[in-house]
């Protein structure tokens, strides 16, 4: 029928896409300065092995929708990553992040394998949530124009898949934490505590928490560049 | 104490960040402060760890709810569940498969015109519209950019709505253009009004007055067909589908005025082509239990292949076919998701 025939045609691009997105992703797998740097991190899908592994997942999703869990955990950062990116606020980037797992879910059996990335599917389908969040905001509060310039435009460039890849593997990275820097930076970056607070709830002097502040930021650093922190 | 000042310039650098929207960019930081701030800059947008957890349970309660629907369904009785079980959930047994260039501004179009709720959307990356469904009161309408395969082509559709007037307002003020406003001088009796929209589509826009709702009630979306020699879509409609003919008005010379067929649980009407409303030739989805023996009856009741039954990755057998008019008809058995 028409929709499998546009899917079929659809396919191509899906392709150039897709390919983007995998160099995208062994691009902030590998930094240039440290070429040698450990293998695939976990839920990175780059290469050909785990390509065929999450066709697996897909098609185990699409005949058991309990089994779309897999697929929420491997992705869940990167769609977070590009929403909160495209959008002005925490609360604009759950709603969008949410509506788009909730659509991938209810379209997951119209999804056609066509041997590129399941996350090349997800951003578009974010892409057009978070225009459609646009015009309903804009609906409700008439917003300046740069805000609505900075979320229409639909198009993922490399540069743009390149960042998400980034964003999404640092927030992966703040899980790792020791458990006090990882306490450390939800409280100030996810709650916006002050220095003061936070010395308070853990017990320790303000110079404390800023050391570890800075150990958590320079540990995340190092990690993002392949090493081990 | 180098380590202790970067601790307190970093500090400062995220103190700033975390008060004002935009980032402040720094004065001639320090190379090595510089990348801890980037670091820094992309946390300001971590997400909740809360959230992560409150996703994923959102997730999972609604994926088993799709399971435990269909069990539920087929726990009913044998007849009454294979009745539903055929359809896929949220469509009823006949369904308007629009085709458009520029399924996105069609669906914004029906959104404001019809207060359309757009149920899903697949996107393909070139940014059209591969495949989505709009649901209008308790119906549904499909739409898709159209391809070589499947070119665009209008259709008409009557809807039932509460008050026929401020609907058919609202469908100018969203871009239409009158046919003819609501009059209550319409031959069915229903308080009707006509537009079309940009993109050629006929919309029936009607206040059902004399109606008696049967068992599944009113419809809110029925396909339309106007039809050169529409006595003998009947027949057809009859063999191929096992459609019902529930009313139709014939003149005196044997001219259908207006017929209405049920397929399944849901009507499509007809008329004979007459000026301003030509025939369309469109593209309709229907549901029905076998899709096989459906499609093997359609070609013998005179309608040729567009693309025999198979298994697609959407969980629907499916099958095409075209009248003698020209409509395509998408037979499809949902498969379920098991």
């Amino acid at each position: 029928m028409g929709a499998g025939e546009n899917a079929r045609r659809a396919g191509v691009t899906f392709f150039v896409v897709g390919s983007y997105i995998v160099r995208a992703m062994k691009a902030t797998r590998r930094p240039a300065r440290k070429r040698l740097a450990k293998g695939a991190d976990e839920g990175v899908p780059g290469g050909v092995a785990q390509g065929v592994e999450e066709r697996l997942l897909v098609e185990s999703a699409q005949s058991d929708p309990a089994k779309f869990d897999a697929l929420y955990e491997l992705h869940y950062e990167r769609v977070y990553a590009f929403v909160a990116g495209r959008v002005r606020d925490r609360a604009s980037a759950e709603d969008v992040t949410s509506e788009v797992f909730h659509k991938a879910l209810a379209s997951l059996p119209r999804y056609e394998w066509r041997g590129v990335p399941f996350a090349a599917w997800l951003l578009k389908i974010a892409a057009n949530s978070i225009i459609d969040h646009a015009k309903r905001a804009a609906r409700e509060f008439p917003a300046p124009d740069d805000a609505r310039e900075s979320a229409s435009d639909p198009e993922l460039r490399a540069s743009e898949l390149r960042t998400i890849e980034y964003r999404a593997q640092l927030f992966r990275m703040v899980g790792q934490l020791p458990e006090v820097q990882k306490q450390v930076v939800y409280a100030r970056f996810v709650e916006q505590r002050s220095i003061r607070e936070i010395a308070q709830r853990l017990g320790k002097t303000e110079g404390a928490v800023k050391q570890l502040q800075l150990r958590a930021v320079q540990n995340l650093r190092a990690r993002m560049e392949g090493g081990h922190g | 104490m180098a380590k202790r000042s970067l601790a307190m310039q970093l500090d400062e650098v995220v103190q700033a960040m975390l008060v004002s929207l935009r980032p402040r960019p720094e004065e001639a930081p320090d190379r090595d402060l510089a990348s801890l701030a980037r670091v820094a800059q992309v946390l300001r947008e971590l997400p909740r760890e809360e959230f992560r957890t409150a996703l994923k349970s959102d997730l999972q309660r609604r994926a088993s709810m799709s399971e435990g629907t269909a069990a539920t369904t087929a726990g009913t009785g044998e007849a009454q569940g294979r009745a539903v079980d055929y359809l896929r959930p949220g469509l009823t047994s006949i369904t308007p498969y629009i085709i458009v260039r520029g399924a996105a501004q069609f669906i914004e179009f029906l959104n404001n015109a019809f207060e359309g709720v757009e149920r899903m959307r697949v996107p393909t990356p070139d940014g059209s519209i591969m495949h989505a469904e709009v649901a209008i009161g308790n119906g549904a309408i499909e739409v898709s950019d159209g391809s070589e395969a499947y070119p665009a082509a209008a259709g008409a559709i009557h809807l039932y709505v509460d008050v026929a007037d401020a609907t058919y307002a609202r469908a100018l003020r969203a871009g239409a253009t009158s046919i003819y406003a609501p009059t209550d001088d319409h031959p069915s009796g229903d308080r009707w009004g006509a537009v079309k929209d940009q993109f050629g589509n006929h919309w029936y826009i009607a206040t059902p007055k004399g109606w008696t709702p049967g068992p599944e009630g009113l419809r809110s979306v029925q396909p339309y067909l106007h039809l050169r020699e529409a006595h003998k879509m009947i027949p057809f409609l009859e063999a191929a589908f096992g459609a019902e003919a529930m009313g139709v008005h014939k003149s005196p010379e044997g001219t259908v005025l207006h017929g209405t067929m049920r397929i399944g649980n849901a009507t499509l009407e007809i008329d004979e082509a007459h000026g301003e409303f030509q025939p369309m030739p469109c593209h309709l989805h229907v549901y029905v239990p076998d899709t096989d023996a459906v499609y093997a009856q359609a070609l013998r009741a005179g309608a040729t292949s567009i693309e025999p039954p198979q298994d697609k990755p959407y969980r629907d057998r499916a099958a095409g076919v075209k009248d003698a008019w020209g409509n395509s008809w998408f037979i499809a058995t949902y498969l379920g998701m098991k």
